[in-house]
C-alpha cells in the first residue's frame, strides 16, 4: 500500500495510462488522451478528483499550444498528466498542482522524444520485410500494422511506468517549503495560459479569425472579473 | 466493391499505428484498404497483388481524412486506371487532404470543442465537460470519415472535385473563427477558476508570467514551445526559492 493510494488504484491507472498513450497517435485517437480527459478520469480513480480537473486544467492549456501534425514532434500529455494527479491526489492542490505539473511537463517532454524511435523502429521493421510489400502480400501490410501497434503500446506502458513511479518517488520526498510550492502553482498556471494563448494566437494568423480570438479573450477577462 | 467498407472504416482508426518517416502513413492505408479490394482477387489477381502493393506506399494525410483518398484510390483499381494516374492521384491528395484535415480538426474542431469543455468544467461540472467534448468531437470525426470513405468510393479520380464543391472548405472556416472565441474566453476562466482563493498577488504574478510568455511567443512565432516555456519558469522558481543546486 502506498501512502493514502492503494495497489489498485495504482493498476487501474497504469491501463488508463496504456489507453491514452496509444489513443494519442496509434488507435483509435478519439481524444480521451487530452489532458483534461485523462485528469478527471485519473482524480476518479485515485479518489481525489478535484486533483485530476485542477492538473488536467492546466496541463490542457499547455496542450492547446500545440498541433499534432504528422510528421512532428509532440509532447505526450497523457502520461505526464497521469504522473501529475498522482503527485497532487489526496494533498492540498494549491502545493501540489506546480510540483505535479512541472514533474508533468518533463514527462511530457520525454514523451515526445519516444516519438522519433517509434517511428525509427516501424521504418527498420518496413524495410526488413520489403520483399513481402513489393509483393503486395496482405499479411506482411497486417504483421506491420499489429507491430506497429505493439511498439506503441509498449512505448505507452514505459512511459505510463516512468511517469507512476516519478510520482510514488516525488510523494515520497519532503515537501517543498509552502512558498515555494505555492510560486511553482502560480507560475505553471501562467505559463499555461501563455502557452494556450500563443498557440490560439498562432493558429489564426492576422485575419478574421485573430478578431473573434480577440473577442472571445476580452468577453471571457469581463466574465472572469464580474464572476 | 462497397463490400468490406464497414471494416475499411473500422481500420481507418488505425491508420497511423504503424507510422513511420518513409511511408507516413501507407502501412496504414494499405492495411484499411484490404477489406476493400479483396474482390478484385477473384476476377484479376495480378491487378489485386499490384493494388495491394500501391495501397501500402508512401502516402500521407490527416488521418479523419484518409478515407477520402482511400475510396479514391480503391476505386481507381476497380476502373483499371493506369497506375501512373493512380500515382498522382495519391500525390494530389496528399497536400490537399492535410491542409484540409489539419485545418478542420486540429486547428478546428479540437481546439473549438476544447474550449467548450474547459468552460463547462469550470462553470458547471467537469464530467460534463467531458462528456460533451468526447461525444460533440468524435461524433463529427465519425461522421466525416464516413462521408469520406463514401465520397471517395463514389468520386474515384474525380475526387478533387467532391471535395471542392463539399461543405469542407466552408466548415474550416466557420469552425476556424469558433476555435478562436471559444479558447479567447475559456482561458480566462480556467485562470479565474485555478487563481480564485489564492492572494491578489498571486494572481498578478501569474499575469506577469503569462504576459512574460505571450512577448516571447511574439518575438519567437513558431519555434516558440509552450512546455519549453513552463519547464523555463519552473527552472526560474526553484532557483529563486534554493531549491535546485
Amino acid at each position: 500500500m502506498i501512502e493514502g493510494i492503494g495497489i489498485a488504484p495504482l493498476i487501474l491507472l497504469a491501463l488508463w495510462g496504456g489507453v491514452v498513450g496509444i489513443d494519442l497517435v496509434s488507435v483509435p485517437q478519439v481524444m480521451v488522451s487530452r489532458p483534461l480527459v485523462v485528469g478527471i478520469v485519473a482524480g476518479a480513480i485515485v479518489g481525489d478528483p478535484m486533483a485530476g480537473l485542477r492538473v488536467g486544467l492546466v496541463l490542457e492549456l499547455f496542450a492547446l499550444d500545440v498541433l499534432p501534425v504528422g510528421a512532428a514532434r509532440y509532447p505526450d500529455y497523457g502520461a505526464a498528466t497521469i504522473g501529475a494527479v498522482l503527485i497532487v491526489a489526496g494533498g492540498p492542490w494549491v502545493s501540489g498542482v506546480g510540483l505535479g505539473v512541472a514533474t508533468g511537463l518533463v514527462i511530457a517532454a520525454l514523451g515526445g522524444w519516444t516519438m522519433p524511435v517509434l517511428r525509427r523502429a516501424n521504418a527498420a521493421a518496413i524495410a526488413r520485410r520489403i520483399d513481402g510489400l513489393q509483393a503486395g502480400d496482405s499479411r506482411t501490410i497486417r504483421a506491420l500494422q499489429f507491430a506497429g501497434l505493439a511498439r506503441d503500446a509498449l512505448r505507452s506502458g514505459l512511459l505510463v511506468g516512468a511517469a507512476i513511479s516519478a510520482a510514488l518517488l516525488i510523494r515520497h520526498l519532503p515537501p517543498l517549503g509552502d512558498e515555494a510550492a505555492l510560486a511553482l502553482t502560480v507560475a505553471v498556471i501562467g505559463a499555461g495560459v501563455a502557452s494556450a494563448l500563443a498557440g490560439a494566437m498562432r493558429t489564426a494568423g492576422r485575419g478574421v479569425r485573430l478578431r473573434w480570438l480577440l473577442a472571445g479573450l476580452a468577453m471571457g477577462i469581463t466574465v472572469a472579473l464580474a464572476w | 466493391m462497397v463490400r468490406g467498407l464497414g471494416r475499411a472504416f473500422t481500420r481507418l482508426f488505425a491508420v497511423q499505428a504503424s507510422w513511420d518517416y518513409q511511408r507516413m502513413l501507407g502501412i496504414g492505408m494499405g492495411y484499411a484498404a484490404e477489406p476493400l479490394l479483396r474482390e478484385l482477387k477473384s476476377t484479376d489477381a495480378a491487378r489485386h497483388a499490384n493494388a495491394v502493393r500501391r495501397s501500402a506506399e508512401f502516402f500521407n494525410c490527416h488521418p479523419y481524412l484518409a478515407g477520402l483518398a482511400l475510396g479514391a484510390t480503391v476505386a481507381a483499381e476497380y476502373a483499371g486506371e493506369p497506375e501512373d494516374r493512380i500515382q498522382r492521384l495519391r500525390t494530389a491528395l496528399c497536400g490537399t487532404l492535410g491542409a484540409l484535415g489539419d485545418h478542420l480538426f486540429w486547428a478546428g474542431l479540437l481546439p473549438a470543442l476544447m474550449g467548450m469543455a474547459l468552460i463547462v468544467a469550470v462553470l458547471w461540472d467537469p464530467w460534463w465537460g467531458l462528456g460533451l467534448f468526447l461525444a460533440g468531437y468524435n461524433g463529427c470525426r465519425v461522421v466525416v470519415g464516413w462521408w469520406g470513405l463514401k465520397t471517395g468510393l463514389a468520386g474515384g479520380m474525380r475526387v478533387g472535385q467532391a471535395i471542392a464543391a463539399s461543405w469542407i472548405p466552408r466548415a474550416r472556416f466557420v469552425v476556424g473563427i469558433a476555435a478562436g472565441f471559444m479558447v479567447g474566453l475559456a482561458v480566462p476562466l480556467v485562470a479565474r477558476y485555478q487563481l480564485a482563493t489564492l492572494p491578489r498577488a498571486a494572481g498578478l504574478v501569474a499575469l506577469a508570467v503569462a504576459l512574460v510568455g505571450l512577448g516571447l511567443a511574439y518575438r519567437f512565432g513558431s519555434t516558440f514551445r509552450g512546455v519549453r516555456y513552463g519547464l523555463f519558469v519552473v527552472g526560474v522558481v526553484l532557483l529563486w526559492y534554493g531549491v535546485m543546486p
